[in-house]
């Protein structure tokens, strides 16, 4: 306790004085001269006398506080800590009084700005004269951690160098699984021979394409999709309804992308094309190049026009050789490059698709726009691809030759059948990870390219592709072709080049430090986009004019297969206890099908903003459908689904086909189910009005004249029983049949239904029960995915528990914040 | 105790000491504290309530949101956004009215732990003369200090700015502590700093108020450069700051997937939380006593009075 009180009592005192000493401005001497005395008060005495006061005033001083010290001291001696204490406090404030007491009439007072340009100067001397004191045993350590942090996290990934991978075999397997006859009238084929230039990223090519007339009319003109223009400049079409944005993708100023076609000249041209067919033929003709003509806006040049010096006839065939340069941008709109990772999609002419009735057909080719994907006809590709021998390449098909070519480098040539698209990918860092989706007739390669640091992500992506190829198979038509392969951009390119589907090669995303185990979004985006193989790639409906016909499907679907593969509970999330299924996650987070400005039946083009095309061709589609599947039941709905995969496998369906083959196979009219399709609006149920009242015979005067009769509440008491009477509404556009689930205070229960199909707004149900009514349920069973479940469930009687509940975890949150800010 | 006393390690230890000492004998004036931010913590908490009662009292979705449903949770929230809103205005006023009283209070518990009253009625006499007395002083601090707050806020901006990509691309842990410690260590370090710098001037004003009157500004800038010659004083409020985070975490661990008993877990839950928050408030009460030891050994403030230029002149002693 002595040490104690000496430690802080004694020694801050001696602190203090010793800290007067040392303030700035002042020289405290004990012998202390006080200027300006003999002025005061008027006194004329000698020089010396004056001296002699001031300096025994100062002594006097100086004694009091030498006593106070020693009495402090004494107090700690005697363990008296109050007095101590009491003693202590003043000496500090008495040595200010005295100095001012002492000090001449009048005093100067410093301001704020002159204490803090003192101190600062005080601050400054100390450090140049190396008396600032500075703790640098506590400094060294907390400045090494910081250096250590600072290194730690200056260190970034690098990919290494580049290395030589021995040849790959050829694919064993035919492009086709099992081989066998074509699966589509193969009308566009496509033999293309193209070299990378990784350093400059561009793409010199040429390509025959043998086209096929199987309309009712002739054909005098060929248009192609130049897609690649959309990326030329500014005031592309594209451009100009991204703004240069899509899917949090950012184009790159500078690094534009084009196509160029240097050379088109007629290599063959036969009235029947059967005659020709597989017969290659010498150029016909000129040059032709000098005669393309571009048809689109202003600007935009991604649809060309080749006008034909003669019409195709129906049946016949024309073959064409070109030649052109492609110009790959910094990847953003899912072609492209980033760094030495080359994403080459859509990027060769491509031919336009002839529809319509027969006899009068027309082309459909469109300018390449923000919102639209592509539509085009089935064939075959025979693809030679050269690239540097340290790049890894995948493309749509099978491996049917790998060599070495000069100039250090490799040509890989692939073969695909029966598919509307060919993409190929070039990286010198990817790896390849297998395995096999076992279907109902053979067995399909799955492989993942991926880059090392992606490793843990392209396992979770191989299991996803294997699981959604035999779902999807089994659940369908099984996949038809040899291999799939799932490509994993590196993680600066998954904004641009992730998540888009091409025939037998899609692209995946989701990969993230955020993504862990039980977080699926890295297997959703793979199980879509394979799906996509179905839904637009055996399916190949017009993604231009009806982009729902595969997004919404596919979204559908994808949430079945989720199910089937990760349980029905958690197979979107299943992590730290938070659990969610994908179907029922999609519609919490999709846009209000109310809210949304267009039906789902609108052209791709046609929505208001890239958000609109989103929500209405994914989620709202995806909702109506799984509303029809509970209405109709899962089992209906699934055999229906398999019989439409069926009938138009490798065709171009339409949302017509898709309704009429449902319609038959459900063996009922949807006329009712269409306004979920071609309205805006969705589903908008809500209990108006719930309400009991004890039940009794009716009260009041019955009869006329001397015969009315007053029946009294004595006449017709209460029967103990309970009238409740619920209205439910529907101002939606979509009228379905709907449960109602009555709760009465007893726990009993009663279900009532609404088919609502013939357009009715409301509803109103009266019952009578023993218990009256304390809850009311629309559509118990979660049936009416297209609707808003919050208030399908309502309470007649209040309850503030829960709200009672989360207030207190609001308030141990506010009381966190308090303990930031305060004490 | 002098400047020297706290040096390195040893220093820290003695301030830890003198903060757990002081905890021992202020406990009442800790508990009320504790009281008064319970008090408003449950103002806040029923307002919260009300609010929500108002309206999901009818809804039985918003009972499934509470018990962990996520997807009953998002629906909730995208239905009565506004509801949310309203909880949030609610918390921000609870905050806002802590932190003007907390100008009183502070001053209350820095003159407490300096003049170490003995007894209730001198520790409430010293409690009420040093908050009244320092509260439009704090209030002035309050409003310098953010001069060193807007600088935090800059370089945590400019930080994240600089880590964005990287927190993008993360893939693995390691990616993602690397890519956060870009942004939360300087940020971070400065916030600790400048927030000890209010801290000891704080102190320095409770301590120094009647004596020498300095002004709030004055004294953040000196404390600055206090602070940066006494890399103890940072080290012993960011130990404070990581037994505060670690008892947070505990709270974690305890409220998550551990029974708890009593109408439905509510009242276990209730002492839980209530326990956590004390314990906080009991390291923050440590840390400021050993904050008002450190803060006695500064250097005295200048005199706001000078001498004028003393003229020489001979004397005998």
């Amino acid at each position: 306790m002595h040490e104690l009180l000496e430690l802080l009592v004694v020694e801050p005192v001696e602190a203090a004085q010793d800290a007067q000493v040392e303030v700035s401005g002042l020289r405290m001497q004990r012998e202390r001269r006080v200027p300006g005395l003999d002025e005061r008060g008027g006194e004329q005495t000698s020089g010396e006398r004056e001296i002699e006061l001031g300096v025994e005033r100062g002594r006097r001083g100086d004694l009091r506080e030498h006593e106070q010290h020693l009495a402090v001291g004494e107090h700690v001696d005697g363990d008296d800590r109050r007095a101590a204490l009491d003693r202590a406090d003043p000496v500090v404030r008495q040595r200010r009084e005295r100095e001012v007491a002492l000090a001449p009439e009048p005093l100067e007072e410093r301001g704020d700005a002159r204490l803090v340009i003192d101190d600062l100067v005080h601050t400054g001397n100390r450090i140049a004269t190396g008396a600032h004191g500075i703790d640098h045993s506590v400094l060294r350590p907390v400045v090494l951690v910081l250096v250590a942090c600072g290194l730690a996290t200056a260190c970034g990934r690098d990919p290494g160098a580049h290395r030589v991978r021995p040849l790959p075999e050829p694919d064993a397997s035919p492009a086709l699984r099992g081989g066998g006859p074509p699966r589509s009238p193969r009308i566009a084929s496509y033999r293309i021979d193209a070299t990378l230039d990784p350093a400059r990223h561009t793409i010199t090519a040429t390509q025959t394409l043998r086209w096929r007339n199987t309309g009712g009319s002739a054909v005098d003109v060929l248009p192609f999709h130049l897609y690649l223009n959309a990326f030329k400049n500014e005031s592309t079409v594209f451009m100009e309804s991204s703004g240069g944005v899509l899917r949090g993708a950012e184009a790159t100023p500078g690094r534009w992308g084009w196509i160029q076609l240097d050379s088109v000249k007629i290599a063959s041209f036969a009235e029947d094309a059967t005659a020709t067919e597989g017969t290659p033929s010498p150029p016909v003709g000129g040059e032709l190049a000098s005669t393309l003509r571009y048809p689109g806006p202003t600007g935009d040049e991604t649809v060309v026009e080749l006008p034909l010096p003669r019409p195709v006839p129906p049946g016949g065939a024309i073959e064409l050789q070109m030649a052109f340069t492609a110009q790959l941008p910094e990847v953003f709109a899912r072609s492209g490059y980033h760094g030495e990772f080359h994403m080459v999609a859509q990027w060769f002419p491509k031919i336009g698709v002839r529809v319509g009735p027969f006899g009068a057909e027309h082309w459909e080719c469109r300018p390449y726009h923000a919102h639209t994907e592509f539509f085009a006809d089935f064939g075959t590709y025979d693809v030679s691809l050269t690239v540097p021998s340290t790049f890894v390449v995948a493309a749509t098909g099978v491996l049917v030759g790998a060599t070495e070519a000069p100039g250090g480098t490799r040509t890989f040539t692939y073969r695909a059948e029966d598919v509307h698209d060919f993409v190929w990918v070039a990286d010198p860092y990817m790896e390849v990870m297998s395995g096999r989706a076992l279907v109902e007739d053979g067995a399909v390669e799955v492989r993942v390219l991926y880059r090392p640091e992606q490793e843990a992500f392209a396992r979770r992506h191989l299991a996803a592709g294997i699981g959604a190829i035999q779902s999807f198979s089994a659940q369908l038509l099984p996949y038809p072709w040899a291999v799939m392969t799932i490509v994993d951009p590196p993680m600066e390119a998954a904004a641009g080049a992730g998540g888009m589907e091409y025939p037998t090669l899609v692209t995946t995303a989701g990969d993230s430090v955020f993504a862990r185990e039980g977080l699926r979004l890295p297997e959703y985006v793979t199980v879509h986009e394979v799906g996509h193989n179905w839904f637009g790639g055996m399916l190949a409906s017009n993604e231009v004019l009806e982009a729902w016909l595969d997004e919404g499907l596919n979204d559908w679907m994808d949430a079945k297969v989720m199910a089937e593969l990760y349980g029905p509970r958690g197979n979107a999330v299943d992590w730290m206890g938070w659990q969610a299924d994908l179907a029922a996650l999609r519609n919490a987070v999709s846009t209000d099908p109310g809210a949304l400005p267009s039906p789902i039946a609108t052209a791709a083009f046609a929505f208001a903003d890239f958000d609109a095309y989103a929500d209405a061709s994914y989620g709202k589609t995806a909702r109506a459908i799984a509303t029809l599947e509970q209405i109709v039941g899962p089992s209906k709905l699934a055999a229906a689904m398999k019989a439409y995969a069926r009938t138009w496998a490798f065709r171009h369906p339409t949302g017509s086909d898709f309704f009429a083959t449902l319609a038959r196979e459900l063996d009922q009219d949807l006329t009712w189910f269409s306004a979920a399709f071609h309205e805006v609006g969705g589903i908008e149920l809500d209990v108006r009005s719930a309400a009991c009242r004890p039940a009794h015979p009716p009260r009041g005067y019955f009869g006329q004249g001397s015969a009315a009769k007053l029946v009294t509440e004595t006449e017709a008491p209460d029967t103990g029983t309970y009238v409740c009477e619920v209205v439910i509404t529907n101002t939606g556009v979509v009228h379905v049949p709907v449960d109602i689930e009555l709760v009465f205070e007893d726990r009993s229960t009663q279900r009532l239904h609404w088919d609502a199909r013939g357009g009715d707004h409301w509803e109103r149900f009266v019952v009578e029960r023993s218990s009256p009514l304390v809850e009311v349920a629309i559509d118990p069973d979660d049936k009416l995915a297209l609707a808003n479940p919050v208030t399908h469930r309502y309470r007649l009687v209040p309850d503030g528990s829960a709200a009672m509940r989360a207030g207190s975890w609001f308030g141990n949150v506010a009381q966190m914040l308090m303990q930031v800010v305060g004490p | 105790m002098t400047e020297a006393t706290y040096r390195g390690l040893g220093g820290l230890r003695a301030l830890l000491r003198g903060g757990r000492r002081a905890l021992w004998r202020y406990t009442g004036t800790l508990f009320a504290v504790f009281l008064a931010q319970s008090v408003l913590a449950v103002a806040c908490m029923l307002g919260v309530a009300m609010v929500l009662t108002q309206t999901f009292s009818r809804l039985p979705m918003f009972d499934e949101a509470v018990d962990g449903d996520l997807v009953a949770l998002i629906w909730v929230v995208r239905h009565e956004p506004g509801s949310f809103v309203a909880i949030a205005g609610v918390i921000f006023a609870a905050v806002i009215v802590w932190q003007v009283a907390a100008w009183f209070l502070a001053g209350g518990l820095y003159g407490v732990l300096a003049q170490r009253p003995e007894g209730r009625a001198d520790t409430v006499r010293s409690f009420g003369e040093s908050g009244a007395g320092t509260y439009f002083a704090y209030a002035r601090l309050a409003v310098v200090s953010l001069l060193g707050y807007m600088v935090v806020l800059t370089v945590f901006g400019a930080t994240l700015s600089a880590a964005w990509q990287r927190l993008e691309y993360a893939l693995t842990l390691g990616d993602l502590f690397a890519a956060l410690a870009i942004v939360a260590i300087p940020t971070g370090a400065l916030a600790l700093f400048f927030g000890t710098v209010t801290d000891y001037a704080r102190v320095e004003l409770t301590l120094r108020y009647e004596s020498h009157r300095p002004s709030a500004f004055a004294t953040y800038l000196r404390t600055v450069g206090y602070v940066l010659r006494h890399p103890l004083t940072v080290v012993h409020a960011g130990v404070g700051w990581l037994l505060v985070i670690l008892v947070s975490l505990a709270y974690v661990y305890i409220a998550h997937d551990h029974p708890m008993y009593g109408a439905g877990g509510a009242i276990t839950l209730f002492f839980v939380r209530q326990g956590m928050s004390l314990a906080r408030m009991a390291i923050r009460v440590a840390i400021m006593a050993g904050q008002i030891e450190l803060g006695r050994t500064r250097r005295l403030p200048p005199p706001r009075r000078l001498e004028p230029p003393q003229q020489p002149t001979e004397h005998a002693e």
